[in-house]
């Protein structure tokens, strides 16, 4: 048998090309919707719809318009430092609900998490009056405290899972709301209000704001070093946040493909009993899997929210923040390898700067991102059904004493046990 | 006569193959009607195969299905049904939370003028069936709610409602007792005697000779033959399904045993389903070098008691000695130190599924000092013992230790945990049901390494539901009959009737023999 065919009927291939499959679908979906689109505008017409295309599949390296008005392409360090710093966050829930799901767990509670890391970052960074504590260390303990109390969040349903089996999802969904409401009542009866902007009906954060004689003063509080990644891409905010992500992604890729811990969290996901059975602490285990995973999420908000260019806007109106909800399609995309997170929440994020070139350059605005995303995220979710039919594509030929695929019936299920082992 | 028209059902020249395998290679298989026709092969020999083959479930390569001399086209289960043909799977296939009833009639309903179901005349018509074959479910019961033998009544009898002439049973007696594997034999004969045809698939050659009219063989994937059972006898059959003379007897010098390993006294377990104990006082001992076989009808405590024994399950009364130490309250993880247990239920505890076989090789010695430096996992030593375990104990598989433990067949997934469990060289070796659904040839293999082991001084016990198996291997028989242990027998000098009273209760030693 030659090498190509059993490099694609490999699992890991297939899923690749799975993921790749999903995404070129999605934007040619979001092509097909600009182009129905300014067929349909009288506004528009061909032309437009033609470089909206154009900048959907390129709008990274869009730097505008020429003289004559056409688009132009080429570097642009803005759009490229955006994208990083828009991912940063993203990565974070991504090995969140990856991480997670590795372990048999579906979080859906990063929504909730991220809440509770913005309310303890913002809290500490703006709680500690300016000049007290090194920069620094504010920055630090304003991290690390999100990053546990998003664990502590996060435990509550894996020890409701582990303690009384009820169901991690129904439990996440639950500790969402709880977290919306908290924090909105958290920040109501907060005295580090009045940050930046007050308004009647809303109060705006930004944690450069430093507390100073009892009054907030712009440019005395903390934000993430830059670590020169602002020269590499001027006038854009992206900061040293991206590489504490990248970090982050690598450290759980290794605790959970090369350590015992990743082992043992591993086994009690894909059977409880059997770990169980083996004298591992399954209980234990799925509570820290959950903690573990809302410590990411909460750890994601901090680095968002610390960055020192993001204005937390707060109003009585709870709700629970995309980035959140948007770490499940950043996982599935990527097949929940924590690797794999870091390339589809940077993908991600490029189509959201697409976005903002397509609003900012023609009069298409930037909700057919939106259109991709959801592609895109919906085939995510059929990825199992395009891996097999990838599967299908390129059948081994006959090799003697291998195992077959599974297949997808459960009748070939049934039939498996005859088809395996003693062949030779 | 034609002799065609001698075959209700024929299957000419299957090749069937899937990639990487021939999982049928040109096999012919004729039914007569009427007759009980056995098919007999190892696992991995393509009985199942073919039988889905028939059953629409899979299209072969080659070959062609007649029915009463004409060729046939079966391209899905539906098509299966319209040519008469009912299946009994291994694993049922119903659904739980239904009734029976509504169980029987699915796929298969009468509805009125508007869509409406109607239940009733569904209902008298399969009342009439269960009273005629003696079938006896409760039509309103929920399926999860029902024995597993009912359960099986209840496919039985969705073969019937759809007026099937052919029926499969494929491996029908796994999951019975012996009252229950009497019954269904009973009723499979009363089925040929109405000129039902029937094939019959196992590798149970007791129940073979009981029953069968006509057996073939397969051996990986091809025909080898097919005799009367009238002129065969069981020798010869396990010897064309595994290739070569097997032994079907155990041979083992008689025990020598040593001092106490195990050392169970008044030990109770509660029940998940009722309130009474399921394991009530229960006292024995057993000693290094011997088996002590647990027997009884499945359901009489054996796996609660095991689950107390291993810690998957709280004890509440009692104490469990282990080399000496107390170890009724200990943590599983620590019991584990001296005790190895081959689990009843390989895919709930034995495996998991998802690892690798080397994965599933170290369950309980990641941890250990061998296999892990500063919590990483040292993968060189891992593949090495895999490597090794694989050798020694002959665990096939398609790629070596990076197999996915699900897509191993059933025997060597046992293999590979009694390969595990055996060379985690623990004092104490708890064997559940070891060689449930098992060929003869790994039986064999499998029972010769228990007994290598008691030879090397470890304590064994057994608890098996198979009296063939309770009579050869064990040097000692403690019957289970409702949560206790009602007598002690030697297998030497009792009798498979005997026996069996013990364990219907019947018969029962006085207290001062169960101490």
């Amino acid at each position: 048998m030659n090498g190509k065919e059993s490099f694609l009927q490999r699992e890991g291939t297939r899923s690749v090309l799975a993921s790749l499959l999903s995404i070129v679908i999605g934007l040619a979906f979001g092509a097909l919707a600009i182009l129905i689109v300014g067929l349909l505008s009288a506004d528009l017409g061909l032309e437009s719809a033609w470089e909206g295309i154009r900048l959907i599949f390129g709008g990274l390296f869009s730097t505008g318009r020429g003289a004559a008005g056409e688009l132009s392409w080429g570097f642009n360090g803005q759009n490229i430092g955006n994208m990083l710093f828009r991912a940063t966050p993203l990565i974070m829930t991504g090995l969140s609900v990856a991480m997670a799901y590795k372990t048999g767990l579906f979080n859906i509670g990063a929504p909730g998490q991220y809440l509770i890391g913005t309310l303890t970052s913002l809290a500490i960074a703006l709680g500690i009056p300016a000049g007290t504590l090194p920069g620094w260390l504010v920055w630090v303990l304003a991290f690390c405290g999100a990053m546990l109390a998003g664990a502590l969040w996060g435990a509550i349903p894996g020890a409701l899972k582990a303690f009384l089996n009820i169901n991690e999802v129904i439990a996440c969904i639950m500790t969402n709301w709880i977290a919306a409401n908290f924090v909105t009542w958290m920040f109501s009866i907060s005295n580090f209000k009045n940050v930046a902007e007050n308004t009647k009906s809303s109060y705006i954060y930004k944690t450069t704001y430093g507390l100073v004689n009892g009054a907030y003063v712009s440019g005395e509080g903390i934000a993430t070093a830059k670590l020169g990644l602002d020269r590499l891409f001027p006038g854009s905010q992206v900061n040293g946040g991206i590489l504490i992500a990248v970090v982050f992604a690598i450290v759980v890729h290794v605790m959970m493909s090369k350590t015992t811990f990743g082992y043992e969290l591993k086994a009690c996901g894909a059977n409880r009993h059997a770990a169980r059975y083996a004298g591992i602490a399954d209980r234990r285990n799925i509570v820290l899997s959950m903690a573990i995973a809302g410590s990411l999420s909460a750890g994601g908000a901090a680095l968002y929210w610390l960055s020192g260019n993001t204005e937390f806007f707060w109003s009585t109106y709870q709700a629970l923040p995309a980035i959140g909800f948007n770490g499940i399609p950043v996982a599935l995309l990527a097949v929940c390898n924590p690797i794999g997170v870091i390339f589809t929440a940077i993908f991600m994020s490029m189509l959201t700067v697409s976005g903002l070139q397509l609003t900012n350059l023609t009069a298409y605005n930037e909700y057919i991102t939106d259109v991709i995303i959801s592609v895109i995220v919906y085939l995510s979710a059929f990825s199992l059904v395009i891996k097999l039919w990838l599967g299908r594509r390129r059948p081994v030929p006959p090799k003697l004493g291998a195992e077959p695929p599974s297949t997808p019936s459960q009748s070939a299920a049934d039939a498996k046990d005859e088809k395996g082992g003693d062949a030779e | 006569m034609d002799n065609s028209q001698d075959y209700v059902i024929e299957m000419l020249h299957i090749t069937k193959e899937f990639p990487g395998i021939k999982a049928n290679d040109d096999i012919t298989l004729q039914l007569r009607r009427g007759e009980i026709h056995a098919l007999l092969g190892e696992n991995g020999a393509g009985k199942s195969t073919l039988m889905s083959v028939l059953f629409g479930l899979y299209q072969p390569e080659k070959g062609e299905i007649r029915k009463n001399g004409v060729k046939v086209e079966i391209s899905d289960p539906n098509d299966a049904t319209a040519l008469g043909i009912g299946m009994v799977h291994q694993h049922f296939k119903l659904v739980e939370v239904f009734t029976v009833l509504d169980n029987i009639i699915l796929g298969a309903e009468t509805t009125g003028a508007l869509g409406f179901l109607q239940r009733k005349e569904a209902r008298k018509k399969v009342e009439e069936l269960s009273r005629r074959y003696g079938l006896a479910v409760d039509l309103d019961a929920k399926v999860e709610d029902i024995s597993v033998g009912m359960q099986q009544r209840v496919e039985i009898l969705k073969m019937l409602y759809r007026d099937n002439e052919i029926l499969i049973f494929d491996e029908p007696t796994a999951v019975l007792t012996p009252q229950e594997i009497d019954e269904l034999m009973a009723t499979m004969k009363e089925f040929a005697r109405e000129g039902k045809s029937i094939l019959f698939i196992s590798h149970k050659l007791n129940e073979i000779m009981a029953v069968a009219d006509r057996v073939s063989v397969l051996r990986k994937g091809r025909y080898i033959g097919t005799v009367n059972t009238a002129d065969t006898d069981k020798q010869e059959l396990s010897n064309m399904m595994v290739g070569r003379p097997v032994q079907l007897e155990v041979t083992k010098a008689p025990a020598t045993p040593g001092e106490d390993v195990l050392k169970v006294e008044h030990f109770c377990v509660p029940s998940h389903v009722h309130k009474r104990n399921a394991v009530n006082d229960v006292s024995f001992t057993v000693r290094a070098g011997e088996i002590v076989c647990i027997a009884g009808i499945d359901g009489n405590g054996q796996t609660e008691l095991v689950y107390g024994l291993t810690g998957l399950d709280r004890s509440n009364g009692g104490r469990v000695t282990l080399c000496g130490t107390d170890i009724t309250r200990e943590s599983i993880h620590r019991r584990g130190k001296s005790m190895s247990h081959i689990p009843e239920d390989r895919h709930k505890h034995g495996l998991v599924l998802d690892f690798t076989l080397e994965q599933n090789l170290v369950l309980q010695r990641y941890n250990e000092g061998d296999f892990q430096r500063g919590g990483f996992i040292n993968r060189r030593a891992v593949r090495t013992y895999a490597e090794r375990l694989i050798e020694q104990y002959d665990v096939r598989s398609g790629q070596g230790p990076v197999t996915k433990a699900r897509s191993m067949s059933g025997g060597n997934q046992q293999k590979a945990i009694i390969a595990r469990e055996v060379d985690r060289d623990k004092p104490l070796i708890v064997a559940v049901q070891p060689t449930r659904g098992l060929d003869v040839g790994a039986i064999e293999h499998i029972h010769r390494q228990l007994v290598a082991e008691r030879d090397r001084g470890k304590a064994i016990l057994l608890v098996s539901l198979e009296l063939d198996e309770v009579m050869s291997l064990s040097d000692r028989i403690l019957v289970m009959y409702e949560g206790e242990i009602v007598g002690e027998l030697d297998p030497k000098k009792t009798t498979v009737q005997e026996l069996g009273l013990y364990m219907a209760g019947a018969k029962r030693a006085g207290k001062e023999a169960t101490a």
